[in-house]
């Protein structure tokens, strides 16, 4: 009886395993990464094409106040959206990392509980599962979890 | 243009970082573990920053770190940890290795950029 729960156990850890593996694949954003880098490259172009335009129409005899006051808004209101994207892309690339770290992290230890080959009686301890995390803040969860179910 | 080698086993994050440092007036050498990080260097690339992650397949970033300060050229060159993992163990591994600095992911471009210059100014 004993040896069936543990085998039935095994194979829902392996298709747990697969199942979070097939999630990681998901969270792939290169085309929105690319999207965001792209308009990014763009602004940088726009903006140095209305400097270039501006420095043109000093040399003519109609230069307009009120283009120019316009160029130097939209200029400054470009090099903001600029920046603004380019911090977006770089924090959302460092959270998908993350994401995908701690998916890893779940597929290697579903894997590893999922080994058929395991002596009758062994687990996979939660000291295990600690050994393969990368960050302090997958630490700190783990602590909060253990410290909520532990008996008082 | 000085030279930053960035090495991270995440494709996303090794264009980003590509990105904000292109953007910044640097030139800029990938690989996607500390392996291939050592061939670019014994191939003669001459970064004046290496940016690491930690956690990367074949050779990691602590093994990056402490074969990279064997080659007469890097030996004294700046290493910058950028990694998701914030806790003193491995900061004191890394720091022992040869790391020069150590930032936690997620970082600001801004703060990244500005640690970068400190080591590697442009003109």
């Amino acid at each position: 009886m004993g040896e069936t729960v543990e085998a039935n156990e095994r194979i829902v850890c392996a298709i747990l395993a697969e199942q979070v593996a097939a999630l990681r694949e998901r969270m792939d954003g290169t085309a929105a990464f690319d999207l965001l880098w792209r308009t990014s490259a763009l602004l940088s172009w726009l903006s140095g094409l209305l400097g270039d335009v501006s420095a043109h129409s000093t040399y003519s005899t109609h230069a307009n106040p009120v283009l120019e006051r316009e160029r130097a808004e939209a200029i400054t209101e470009i090099a903001e959206i600029k920046r603004a994207l380019d911090d977006l892309a770089f924090l959302q690339a460092q959270r998908q990392d993350f994401a995908k770290q701690i998916a890893d992290c779940v597929v290697t230890a579903l894997e590893r509980m999922a080994v058929a080959e395991m002596p009758p009686g062994t687990s996979f301890s939660s000291a295990d599962l600690a050994a393969l995390y990368v960050s302090a803040d997958q630490r700190k969860l783990h602590e909060d979890v253990l410290r909520r179910i532990s008996p008082a | 243009m000085p030279t930053i080698l960035v090495l991270d086993d995440s494709a996303t994050m090794v264009m980003s970082l590509s990105h904000i440092l292109k953007g910044a007036g640097y030139d800029v050498e990938t690989g996607m573990n500390g392996r291939e990080g050592i061939t670019k260097l014994t191939d003669g690339i001459k970064p004046s920053v290496i940016l690491t992650d930690l956690n990367m397949p074949e050779l990691d970033g602590i093994g990056f770190i402490k074969e990279a300060r064997k080659i007469s050229s890097t030996r004294f060159t700046p290493i910058i940890v950028l990694t998701t993992e914030s806790g003193g163990r491995k900061r004191d591994e890394a720091r022992a290795a040869g790391a020069s600095g150590w930032l936690t992911k997620p970082a600001e471009p801004n703060q990244l950029l500005s640690v970068v210059k400190q080591l590697c100014p442009t003109r």
